[in-house]
């Protein structure tokens, strides 16, 4: 299953795809089930490592407001990950761990660690378009969801594979469903849409510039358009991109944030 | 002798003691409205009050008021509800647990709050909800995954009838968990805080996601027949086995926002009374000390003749007192159909609310209403009395001084 490992990669792609690859819907099942099983599984595979370090800007546009933000991110596991902001000054320092289901938030201005409540969680996340739900959501959605295959051959003159995403009828998802539509021959996803109870279309992740890295081609630009406002989006470009590195656990324990 | 003299003196001047009467039935008349009005809207507003979740007793975990953390919760809820709906003056008890989620569609999410019914307890008469639903019905039972949402919540979060809504709350752990409901009903009561963040789950779902025992929630909320008992009610709840370590508190205690209101309405009312009683009080003054003054020469005589001045002071006293007890038969007769008309009809006065009813975060009646508590008429009727009675004091006082010999030789 996934593993919200290569850091925002792993948070903001990977909780989108790595949530497809889980075993257990490659059993008993039928063989398309088993290959829809295995596609998934090597499309997480592109953000797998048990660890990573990631170097990533992030730009927001609203009506109200445009920012940029770079910031440095590492993870271990899919329980452990931590961003910490590096531009702009004002904002430097500030980190956003999540731990498990939890999400904590470091300001460096007051020195405080506050871990954000279960109202807080569909707050905005640094002011993009992804809430602090998005973070953590990912580890959970193996269970909530049954993929099938709802398209398959050439569109656009390219190669793709489009699984629709049905949640269960007991999972806690807001959504009606969610259509993944990735390049057939490697895999690499290009869009990830989020459809309403009514099937209009919510918000829609597009991934796009191709690019080394970590030793391999992979889309460099995520882009998150919510459907009600096209004029806005959250881009997330991934300057760097490190897997399976050494990484401590220390320093993703809540003490160690007043530290740093 | 000194009561039929009294009762014929004040009759010898006929138009002034029918006036003075006048004043007196019309304060008794002022006094049963101010009261009435009071009696009605408060009880009104406190069972409304009562009907929004809590009742007018609440049993709740020891601290949950000041921390409703949904760690804190009762159990064994279901042995101590029987015991207290056993209870004299008790309506009804009901077991929920009350608390804080967040509710998410696709669309929107929006922070509220939640109350956890078994839809077997739950009445028009003790939850405001189901008597203000506007569309669909409460989810059937406890283990439904149904939830009841206030229509101006339904349009923020952009949901109808069976669409779906995940919420989010914190269990009892501490940790962050989510469930799914499908809207089964819609309310408005007319509320803006409750149409537009409160929602009714389902018990044993909300239980099960809390990681709650089936006997465990955060609130017994106990209806009883008279809000007045609430105090008394809630020592006799204390004393109940079962209840030694938790908190029960009154409605004051529950809604504090309500009782200010409520307290500072009385007070409102209490002076504008004390007024009106301060204005017909120097009205009885006026008419007692005009009375005895122009009957100088006749108290003269009388004193000449042997009367006693104590005796003098007693038959002003009595004759206030006649004057007292004339202008309250007035004033029953005038105030009898007033009363009628306002217990029964009210005055409507809806179009001069706009569109929210609420005071103090309870909706208030917006028909005028009057219905007096047995104590508040015996109040008026006492204080009245002795207000008459107070306002003759002086005058007969004066009477009682008057120098006999100076009396006759001025006029």
């Amino acid at each position: 299953m996934h593993k919200g490992n290569i850091i925002a990669i792993g948070l903001l792609i990977g909780m989108s795809l790595g949530l497809l690859s889980t075993p257990t819907w490659a059993d008993e099942r039928m063989v398309s089930t088993a290959r829809i099983s295995e596609i998934l599984n090597k499309v997480d595979d592109l953000w797998r490592g048990d660890s990573s370090y990631v170097e990533v800007t992030m730009r927001v546009k609203t009506e109200h407001y445009s920012r940029a933000m770079r910031m440095q991110g590492w993870s271990k596991g899919k329980e452990k990950t931590l961003f910490r902001v590096l531009e702009p000054l004002r904002e430097k320092g500030t980190i956003t761990l999540k731990s498990g289901r939890h999400i904590y938030s470091y300001l460096p201005k007051t020195d405080r660690t506050i871990r954000l409540t279960s109202g807080m969680m569909m707050g905005s996340w640094m002011g993009s378009h992804l809430t602090n739900d998005d973070l953590v959501k990912e580890t959970r959605m193996e269970e909530d969801y049954d993929a099938t295959i709802s398209f398959e051959g050439v569109r656009d003159g390219r190669e793709l594979i489009e699984f629709t995403l049905i949640p269960k009828a007991v999972a806690a998802v807001v959504w009606g469903k969610v259509v993944l539509t990735i390049m057939a021959d490697s895999y690499t996803p290009l869009a990830e849409r989020y459809y309403d109870e009514d099937m209009q279309l919510a918000r829609t992740f597009t991934f796009s510039d191709l690019k080394l890295l970590a030793g391999r081609m992979r889309p460099a630009l995520l882009r998150v358009v919510p459907a009600d406002k096209p004029g806005e989006y959250t881009e997330f470009f991934y300057e760097k991109l490190e897997l399976n590195l050494a990484v401590s656990d220390s320093i993703f324990s809540k003490a160690s944030l007043q530290r740093r | 002798m000194l009561n039929s003299l009294a009762w014929r003196n004040i009759w010898r001047r006929k138009r002034r003691t029918l006036i003075t009467a006048f004043s007196i039935g019309f304060g008794l008349m002022l006094s049963v409205t101010f009261t009435g009005s009071g009696d009605y809207t408060y009880t009104h507003m406190i069972d409304m009050g009562a009907s929004m979740g809590m009742g007018h007793v609440t049993v709740e975990p020891v601290g949950y008021q000041l921390k409703p953390t949904l760690d804190k919760r009762l159990s064994h809820t279901e042995s101590l509800q029987q015991r207290i709906v056993a209870m004299d003056g008790v309506a009804d008890a009901v077991v929920r647990i009350t608390g804080q989620a967040l509710f998410a569609t696709a669309h929107k999410s929006v922070g509220g709050g939640f109350i956890a019914v078994d839809p077997a307890f739950e009445t028009p008469e003790n939850n405001i909800i189901l008597r203000s639903m506007v569309k669909g019905t409460l989810f059937s039972d406890a283990d439904s995954r149904g939830i009841v949402i206030g229509e101006k919540l339904a349009q923020k979060l952009h949901v109808a009838i069976g669409k779906k809504i995940v919420y989010t709350t914190t269990d009892v752990d501490g940790e962050i968990v989510s469930n799914i409901a499908r809207v089964s009903g819609l309310f408005a009561t007319g509320i803006a805080m409750v149409d537009g963040n409160m929602a009714l789950l389902a018990m044993a779902s909300v239980q099960k996601m809390l990681n709650y025992e089936r006997d465990e929630a955060t609130l017994i909320a106990v209806v009883i027949k008279d809000q007045r008992n609430a105090a008394s009610m809630r020592e006799r709840i204390k004393m109940l086995s079962g209840a030694q370590n938790v908190a029960v508190l009154t409605w004051k205690q529950a809604q504090p926002d309500l009782a200010g209101v409520i307290a500072f309405d009385k007070a409102g009312n209490y002076i504008s009374q004390f007024l009106v009683g301060l204005l017909i009080a120097a009205g009885i003054l006026n008419t007692m000390l005009m009375s005895v003054l122009e009957r100088k020469r006749e108290f003269g005589v009388m004193m000449a003749v042997g009367m006693a001045p104590g005796m003098l002071f007693r038959l002003v006293m009595v004759e206030s007192f006649w004057l007292a007890i004339v202008g309250l038969l007035l004033g029953i007769m005038m105030t009898a159909p007033w009363y009628y008309y306002l217990y029964h009809t009210g005055i409507d006065l809806s179009s001069s609310f706009g569109t929210d009813f609420s005071y103090g975060g309870v909706l208030i009646d917006p028909v005028f209403k009057a219905r007096l508590f047995k104590e508040s008429v015996m109040a008026i009727l006492f204080g009245v009395f002795t207000l008459a009675l107070v306002a003759g004091l002086y005058p007969a006082w004066r009477a009682g001084r008057l120098p006999p010999v100076e009396s006759l030789k001025t006029l």
